[in-house]
Parts: structure tokens; C-alpha cells; sequence
């Protein structure tokens, strides 16, 4: 549930405890995940400034996208510009990821000449060195919301080109670390599954609470990489959501969703029919009883066996299409005789047709009917 | 703005809607171009040039060329009417010959030629720039890019990134070229998936099914992803259609409608 | 540059004639000059020849060697009309290879004939637009002294002294850690072509006989091959030189092959033909005398963006008199439409050799 998501990032963390980590992947069949993450970052901004959130303030570590761009989203939906300097800062691993820009300059003696936004940002330019990306997030979080109890949010916008730049074991420590920071309240982030190894993807949610993906309508034929799949007019729009969340109480809790991306941003619905293969697979197949409580042992004993004869007993009769030797001379003899002294009760008086039909035959009554 | 022959291909990429405020309607995006050996999609490239030049008296175009030598672009261009020769004369074309350009081997480094590659690009926008341009990159072959950095897709990448910073900083076009074909069987396929995760608009051209014909070239599906920019947002298009090229330009229509 | 400068107008399809200067060369269209693969036939599919700055790709089939036919013709059409030729090998000793190349064929009278028979039975698949013009060539060719392209006759080896002078460099590739060599060599030899002079006065050849080798120390470094390839190309782009080099699809990863793919300017690939085949033998005419089929995949478009579709793709080969190399359009009934496609298949997967049975 993308409101559940956004409820459990609010609340943030427990003291003492891991803070929740949302990892939002997607794959090119479906390429959503930043619809998601930009609903979700306009959800809690809006919890921010309305102070019902645990987190005072979000970092936005921007790796794939412009600063500018955050700038727009925000202006667009409505959120004020102008106080945000107090509750958010980029960033910007973006313009200058490896420095190349800020050696030409400093040769050049260019000013940077980047479009001015009105969103407070900072840039980093050495984004294979996680250690100093750690410190530096602290800082600026610290800056946000001071230094005292108040918390702030993460919010990473391509783990990704993270993973392109660094190992997967230090992006790893970075999530730890971040986790288990006392200032930060939420973490979540954006993952292209499928430009990674199985085992990056795997670690990646092994190191969060809440793994959303977004899936295509028909996963089946979703090969990795095949454009078709994302050509075919359905998936351009629409797809699925699934959650999966791991809750304090030990539990998992897979939902999964309808979204659809419309211009304005992403909505979800829910689906009516959950399917319930995930929990199929949780448990064993059939299962075995084979201890009986006392009570149990007592039901069973008192359980009338069918054909077992009840009351008189007489000898059981059954009709099974044989003149039985008793019987022989009653030609057309009801079946029940057991019962003949209730004859109010009403009979069913079965005629042969003839002898040469052959006993309870396996014929089909309806064998002729041509339908 | 005077009438011009819009085509399908004009259409999907939204070259035909006319907006004062942003003269060369693929400003700030990012066009990723993908063929195979059997159809070439250069010819993508040649279209979104020619109307660049002409879309606007300020655009000017930056050409970074791994496959084919100048002599080659200024003939196509002309015969689609358009002299790059005189563009360049004008300062609106800067043609940057990569094809001799290679990064030193033997577990040396990358990133450094790279860096000077991205140096030289930027030098030339920071010039444009100043005179209030709009301006395209156009890469012509990736796959060469690739090539030249000895197979490292991360140095690709990286300088590819600082490329597409340049559409956000400087609200440069960027146009680039390369082939799907190669990453189909599934190793080092990094380049092309990124790639596609960050183009705005996507176009991929394929052979027909039923083989090659003097008629019809080939396919283009192009897929207009959902932008955001001042008037709100576009939603994502997808358009399939036939094309045929010809010395003078191109003829897109959708299968069967083609009037001889 | 300066040979397009001065040629004014870009509509220069049509000229296509011998310059007077030098029979080894033709213009072609787009304003390109096109000098001749050493196969008749083939430069009437292609168009004319190969043009000058174009690298030549031909994949290899992994059982038969009749990129070697290819690779003798075109060397040897060079040295007859006297142009310089770099000839490079995994073999130890490349110089004896020149001592296999096939030598024109001597009786003209007979031979024009036999061409003017041959011209009428394959005129219905030859290259239309082209036509016109090849048909005044052959008419030129046969009455001047020195010919655009000859006839060569397999069975008979070049005059030793075509290959012993000067313009003739051998370079063997086994024994050297990596390609470096070979392209110095390779760039000294296209530096002497480089197409500045306004004037062409001679065209130089390269044939790099199976580059990817695996005998060749470098052979696992697929980078490094690409690499080497991408210089050789954009060297030639600027020289009046044409490079040939053959590769066996099958030994590279299959990635690595469609760079190679899209490197070529002319992409051709060669095919083993089934022996004593009965089905084969009664689906195609001919089938007695052919001994491989050959595929184009991809003809040089220079100076221009539109692609050249051919009437076919796929040819047979086959040896005339047991001399003479021609190339025949298949014929069976839906050659066409079939040969579009396995055209499309085999780009696609250039390891479609190895499908058993033949897919044109």
C-alpha cells in the first residue's frame, strides 16, 4: 500500500531501533520506480510541513537527477519554495559526480554558471568515496533539523548509479550506517534492478525494511531488457505495486496495487483479488494430524459407519442388481425390505425390463443422446 | 515561424509544436537512437540535425563524430539542404572528429581521456552558451565510444552522465546513436540499459519482419516519455510507423497507408 | 575533402566511367571513386566495386575458406593494375600466399564472348540502377588495354613479377604481443594514400587475412581487436585506400562479432555448401557447380544516408570452366522474399552458419 509506506516513514523510527528503509526497484519493462519515488517525497514533504511527521527536514541525495528538477517538482505541486530551505536540502551528486567539471574550472577560473534554484543544495564531487557521502548527509541533516533529538529523512534517488560508482559492500554500509544513525527517521531509495547483478539487487533488500517494486501488467514474457514489453501500450501506464514490508512484530506483509502514471503523477488502486501464491509457497503443501486428543478419539468411536445396519439386526440388504437367494421367490420384491413395516412412509418399486438385461449395467443411460 | 513539411517522425519527437518560449523543442532532453546491422538508424541523426539548423536562427549543434569524417556528414547534409559547411563557417556547427580517439590500454586509466573529451565539450557549450544558443549534442556511435574506452562501460557512463548534466545545466539537446543489436545476448549490457532508463525519448528503428524491400526501409517505434516542464506535463506517447529514406529526406507513414 | 570540394554538385550518380587516368578506378555514386573487388560479379552487385575509404568486413564460414577466394582476387586485381598492396597474415611465412593468387585470364577473344553470352542470361537480377553503366564498361574494358576489372583465372598463378616490386608489403601478425605493429604499418601505408591531393593517382589495398586468428596471442583480447579495427577504419576514411579483412564469426562472442558488423561499410559473409546434397541438388539449379554461397549483408553507403537494397542478397559461387569465379543469383521460385529475411536472421545472429540446414 503506497499510503501504508508513506504512514510507516512518517511514523520513522523507534528509538534504539534500525530506522524503516524503503527500497523502490523497478525494471525497464516498468520504469516507474521515480513516479513512486517522487509521490512518496511529496507525501512526506507535505507531513514535514505540517509537522506530523517524526522527521523535521529531508536530505535528497540527487545521483540521477538535476537539482532543478526537484526544484520543479516541488514548485508544481503546490509545495512552498520558499520556506523549504528550513526543511530540505540536495544533495547534488548529480552536476559533478568525479570532479571533472571543478578541475576545468579551476583551470579556467569559470564561474559556476548552473541555473540559480530556489532549493537549498550543495554539491559533492567525489561520489566514490561513501565514508565522506555518510558525512557529509549527517552534516547537512544536522543542518536541517540541529542537534539535538530531531530526526530527518534520506532520501537517495538512484542506489543505482551509487552502485555504478561504488562497491556494493560500501553502498551496503552506507544503508547501515544511515540506518542506524540516531538522527535519521526514514530512508528510501531507488534501485533499476535490472541493470545489477541478482546479488546487488538481493543485498539491497536484505538491507531494507520495505521493498515496493514496480512490475509490469505481465511479468511473465517480461524479458530483461526487451523493449517491446515497454512499448505495448498497457505497460506505458500502468502496472503493478507490490510491497512487501517486514514489521516489528516479525511479520511480512505483501500487498500489491494497481498504479497508473497520469499527467499530474502516479496514483494507486487497489486490486480485489490478491493472489495468494506467496503465501502458498510459505507453507507446506498437505497437512499431517497424526495424534488424536481424547475427545477426538471418543467422536470417532461413536461415527456410524455407512451400510452398517442400525437397530434390528437383520442382515444388511443391498440391492446390487442380483437376486439374492432369500429373495428368489418374491419377483417383484421392494429393495427396502428392511423397511416394509412403515409402509406409509411411501416405496420405490423397481421392475426389471426383462431378464436378459444384464445386471446394474455400466452402460451409459445416456449413451445415444446425440447432442 | 514558417510552414514546413512536418513528417511522423517530426511529430513523435514533438519537433512540429511551435512554442516561442522554447524555440527547439527537444531542449533540455535526451534522445537515445538504436538500429542494428540491418537497419541503420544514421539516418535519425542527419533528420534531428537539419532541423535543428533549421528550427531556429540561434541553435547550433555540437557533433561528436566516432564514425564517419566530416566530409561524409557535409554530403548527406547537403543533399538534405542543409550546408554544415557554412554552419560551421557561422559558428552553429562544431564538428569534434573522434575517430582517431582512444584511451590507453593496459589497465591505464580511462577516466582521464575521457575527462578531456568531456573538457573540450564543455569548453565549446560554455562558449555557446554565451551567445544564448540552444544547443543539441549529437553522438553518433556509442558503441565506437565504447571501443575507444577499451570496454569499460563505467568510463562510458561516466562521461555520458556528465553529458546529460549538460541538458539540465545548459538546456542542451542531447541526441545519441547506438546499436541494440549488440547487448541482445545479455553481457555488458549496462551502457544500453542505463541509457534507456534516462532517454526522454527513445527511438528504435528494426527491420521489417518480412525483410528488406525497395519500398520500405524499415520501422521506427519511438516512445516520447512524460516530461515535465513549464505548461505542466506531457504524457508518454508511443508511435510505430514505416519508414524510406531517400537522398532528400524521409518518408514515414504507417503500414499500408503509403500513397505511391 | 578537397576531391568532394571541387565537385560541385553532389548528384554525381551517374558519372561512372573509367577516369582517364587510371583504368583501376571508376567514379561512383555520391562522389565516391570505386575500384574493383577482383570479381566481376561482384562489382556488378555491389554497385561497381568498392569505394575508395571503405573498410570491407567479410565473416568467414568456419569450414570452408572461400574468403580466401575473395582475398586472392581482390589482391590480385591491385597488382595487376600496379597498386599497392599490404597484404597481412597469421601465417608464418605471408609472402608464399602471393604465390597462390590467380592470374587474369589471357585469351580476351574467347573470353569476351563467353561475357557478352553471360550477360544476357543474368541481366534480370543484375543491379538495375547500375546497369546502363556497367554494361558500357564491359564494352570499354574489353577494347582498352589495362581493364577496371579482370577475369581471373584460378588455375593460373600471377606472373611473379606483378608481386616482386616495390609496392607490395607482406606482414605477418602470429608471433606480435598485440596489434600495435600491424596498425603502425598499416598507418605508414595509408599516409602515403592520404587523400589530399586533389588528384587521385593511386589506390592502395589492405587485406588482413583472419584477423581474429586464435593462434594470435592477442585473440583474447576482444577490445583490443575492436580497437584496432576502429583506427584501421577511420585511417582509411581519410586515405584512398580499401581494407579487406576476414574474421571467423564463430570464434568471437557474439557481441563482439556485431561490433564488427557495424564497424563494416561493406559486410559480406561466406557459406559452405553441402556436398552431394539430394534435396539441395533439387531445390536449386545449378547446384552441381557451386561450390559456397556468399551473402551481403551491408553495401558501403558513403556520402550518403540511403541504404542500398539489393535485388538479392544471396548468390552462389561458382566456378566457371573451373577457372573462373562467378557469382549467380539463386534460382528457385521465392528467392527473394526468403533471402529478405534469413538476410535479417543472419545479421541478427552471425553465427548462422552453423544452422544445418541453409536458411536463404
Amino acid at each position: 500500500m503506497a499510503d501504508s509506506i508513506c504512514r510507516t516513514l512518517r511514523d520513522g523510527a523507534l528509538e534504539g531501533e534500525l530506522a524503516p528503509t524503503l527500497t523502490i526497484k523497478d525494471s525497464l519493462a516498468s520504469p516507474f520506480a521515480f513516479h513512486v519515488f517522487s509521490h512518496i517525497l511529496l507525501q512526506l514533504s507535505s507531513h514535514v510541513i505540517a509537522q506530523k511527521s517524526q522527521s523535521q527536514g529531508i536530505v535528497i541525495v540527487a545521483l540521477s537527477r538535476a537539482p532543478s528538477s526537484y526544484a520543479a517538482l516541488l514548485n508544481m505541486n503546490g509545495v512552498d519554495v520558499a520556506s523549504s530551505k528550513k526543511w530540505i536540502h540536495i544533495l547534488d551528486c548529480y552536476t559533478d559526480p568525479l570532479g571533472w567539471k571543478d578541475k576545468t574550472r579551476k583551470s579556467a577560473n569559470a564561474t559556476d554558471c548552473s541555473p540559480q534554484i530556489s532549493v537549498a543544495t550543495s554539491s559533492f564531487k567525489t561520489v566514490k568515496d561513501v565514508d565522506k557521502l555518510f558525512s557529509v548527509i549527517t552534516e547537512l541533516g544536522r543542518g536541517l533539523v540541529g542537534e539535538n533529538k530531531a530526526r530527518f529523512c534520506v532520501a537517495i534517488d538512484s542506489l543505482s548509479e551509487l552502485l555504478r560508482h561504488a562497491s556494493l559492500q560500501s553502498v551496503a554500509g552506507l544503508l547501515s550506517d544511515l540506518r542506524s544513525h540516531d538522527q535519521i527517521s526514514n530512508i528510501f531509495g531507488l534501485l533499476h534492478s535490472d541493470l545489477h547483478e541478482e546479488r546487488a539487487v538481493a543485498v539491497l533488500e536484505y538491507m531494507s525494511s520495505m521493498v515496493a517494486s514496480v512490475d509490469p501488467y505481465h511479468s511473465a514474457d517480461g524479458q530483461k531488457g526487451c523493449l517491446g514489453d515497454s512499448f505495448s501500450q498497457q505497460n506505458l501506464t500502468k502496472g503493478k505495486f507490490n510491497v512487501r514490508s517486514k514489521r516489528r512484530n516479525g511479520r511480512v506483509r505483501v500487498t500489491c496495487e494497481e498504479f497508473k502514471v497520469e499527467s499530474g503523477g502516479i496514483t494507486f488502486a487497489s486490486v480485489s483479488s490478491v493472489d495468494g501464491t506467496a503465501v502458498a509457497g510459505l507453507l507446506p503443501k498437505v497437512q499431517f494430524n497424526l495424534q488424536l486428543s481424547e475427545k477426538e478419539r471418543v467422536d470417532r468411536s461413536n461415527v456410524v459407519l455407512p451400510f452398517e445396519h442400525q437397530g434390528n439386526g437383520k442382515p444388511i440388504q443391498i440391492y446390487d442388481g442380483r437376486r439374492s437367494l432369500e429373495e428368489s421367490n418374491s419377483e417383484a420384491n421392494p429393495i427396502s425390505s428392511g423397511k416394509k413395516e412403515d409402509s406409509a412412509m411411501g416405496e420405490i418399486i423397481y421392475f426389471r425390463d426383462s431378464d436378459d438385461e444384464m445386471p446394474d449395467s455400466d452402460e451409459d443411460p445416456d449413451d445415444d443422446l446425440d447432442i | 515561424m514558417e510552414q514546413k513539411n512536418w513528417n511522423l517522425l517530426d511529430e513523435s519527437l514533438g519537433l512540429h509544436i511551435n512554442d516561442d518560449a522554447k524555440p527547439w523543442p527537444l531542449c533540455g532532453r535526451f534522445v537515445l537512437v538504436e538500429d542494428c546491422v540491418d537497419t541503420s538508424a544514421a539516418f535519425v541523426l542527419h533528420h534531428i540535425l537539419k532541423r535543428s539548423f533549421s528550427s531556429h536562427p540561434s541553435s547550433a549543434v555540437l557533433f561528436l563524430a566516432f564514425s564517419h569524417p566530416f566530409s561524409h556528414y557535409d554530403r548527406v547534409l547537403r543533399k538534405l539542404g542543409c550546408n554544415l559547411t557554412a554552419q560551421r563557417d557561422n559558428g552553429r556547427f562544431f564538428f569534434l572528429p573522434m575517430l582517431m580517439f582512444q584511451c590507453p590500454g593496459e589497465g591505464k586509466p580511462n577516466h582521464d581521456g575521457l575527462a578531456s573529451v568531456f573538457e573540450q565539450i564543455e569548453r565549446v557549450i560554455t562558449l555557446l552558451h554565451q551567445d544564448k544558443k540552444s544547443i543539441s549534442i549529437i553522438i553518433d556511435d556509442i558503441s565506437f565510444l565504447e571501443v575507444a574506452a577499451n570496454g569499460s562501460s563505467d568510463d562510458v557512463l561516466n562521461l555520458l552522465h556528465y553529458c546529460h548534466t549538460l541538458t539540465s545545466e545548459y538546456g542542451c539537446a542531447l541526441i545519441a546513436l547506438d546499436h541494440k543489436d549488440i547487448y541482445l545476448n545479455g553481457d555488458r549490457t549496462a551502457v544500453i540499459l542505463e541509457m534507456e532508463y534516462r532517454a526522454d525519448i527513445l527511438v528504435k528503428a528494426e527491420p521489417l519482419a518480412t525483410g528488406l524491400a525497395k519500398d520500405v526501409h524499415g520501422q521506427l517505434m519511438v516512445l516520447n516519455k512524460e516530461t515535465q516542464h513549464q505548461h505542466g506535463i506531457t504524457a508518454i506517447k508511443s508511435y510505430n510507423f514505416h519508414f524510406k529514406i531517400k537522398e532528400n529526406g524521409i518518408e514515414c507513414f504507417y503500414p499500408g497507408t503509403k500513397i505511391q | 575533402m578537397a576531391t568532394t570540394r571541387a565537385r560541385i554538385s553532389s548528384f554525381s550518380r551517374n558519372v561512372s566511367t573509367v577516369t582517364s587516368q587510371n583504368p583501376g578506378l571508376k567514379h561512383g555514386p555520391n562522389g565516391t571513386m570505386l575500384i574493383s573487388s577482383g570479381i566481376p560479379d561482384l562489382d556488378k552487385i555491389l554497385g561497381g566495386g568498392f569505394p575508395l575509404g571503405s573498410l570491407v568486413m567479410v565473416m568467414e564460414d568456419e569450414e570452408a575458406p572461400h574468403h580466401m577466394l575473395l582475398l586472392r582476387n581482390f589482391m590480385s586485381q591491385g597488382l595487376v593494375q600496379k597498386q599497392p598492396l599490404l597484404y597481412a597474415s597469421a601465417y608464418r611465412d605471408p609472402k608464399r600466399f602471393l604465390g597462390t593468387l590467380p592470374s587474369p585470364a589471357s585469351s580476351k577473344g574467347d573470353k569476351s564472348s563467353d561475357l557478352s553470352h553471360e550477360k544476357d542470361i543474368r541481366i534480370a537480377w543484375q543491379y538495375k540502377k547500375y546497369f546502363v553503366d556497367s554494361q558500357l564498361n564491359l564494352n570499354t574494358n574489353n577494347g582498352g588495354q589495362q581493364d577496371y576489372c579482370n577475369d581471373f583465372d584460378l588455375r593460373k598463378p600471377l606472373d611473379r613479377h606483378y608481386f616482386s616490386g616495390s609496392n607490395v608489403d607482406c606482414v605477418c601478425f602470429k608471433d606480435s604481443p598485440n596489434l600495435s605493429a600491424l596498425q603502425d604499418r598499416c598507418a605508414e601505408f595509408l599516409a602515403k594514400l592520404s587523400r589530399n591531393e586533389g588528384n587521385i593517382s593511386s589506390a592502395g589495398r589492405i587485406a588482413i587475412q583472419s584477423l581474429c586468428s586464435p593462434q594470435c596471442k592477442y585473440s583474447n583480447d576482444e577490445w583490443h581487436m575492436l580497437s584496432f579495427i576502429r583506427s584501421l577504419k577511420s585511417m582509411t576514411q581519410s586515405s584512398n585506400a580499401v581494407v579487406v579483412v576476414t574474421f571467423p564469426p564463430s570464434l568471437l562472442s557474439p557481441s563482439c562479432s556485431l561490433r564488427l558488423q557495424h564497424m563494416a561499410d561493406t559486410l559480406l559473409s561466406v557459406r559452405a555448401i553441402p556436398d552431394e546434397d539430394k534435396e539441395l541438388a533439387k531445390l536449386l539449379t545449378g547446384y552441381q557447380d557451386m561450390i559456397g554461397l556468399i551473402n551481403i549483408h551491408k553495401a558501403a553507403r558513403l556520402n550518403t544516408q540511403v541504404p542500398v537494397i539489393l535485388e538479392a542478397t544471396t548468390f552462389s559461387i561458382k566456378l566457371q570452366k573451373r577457372r573462373f569465379l562467378v557469382l549467380e543469383c539463386l534460382n528457385q521460385a521465392p528467392v527473394d522474399g526468403s533471402s529478405g529475411s534469413s538476410y535479417g536472421t543472419s545479421g541478427g545472429c552471425s553465427g548462422s552458419s552453423k544452422v544445418g540446414t541453409l536458411d536463404f
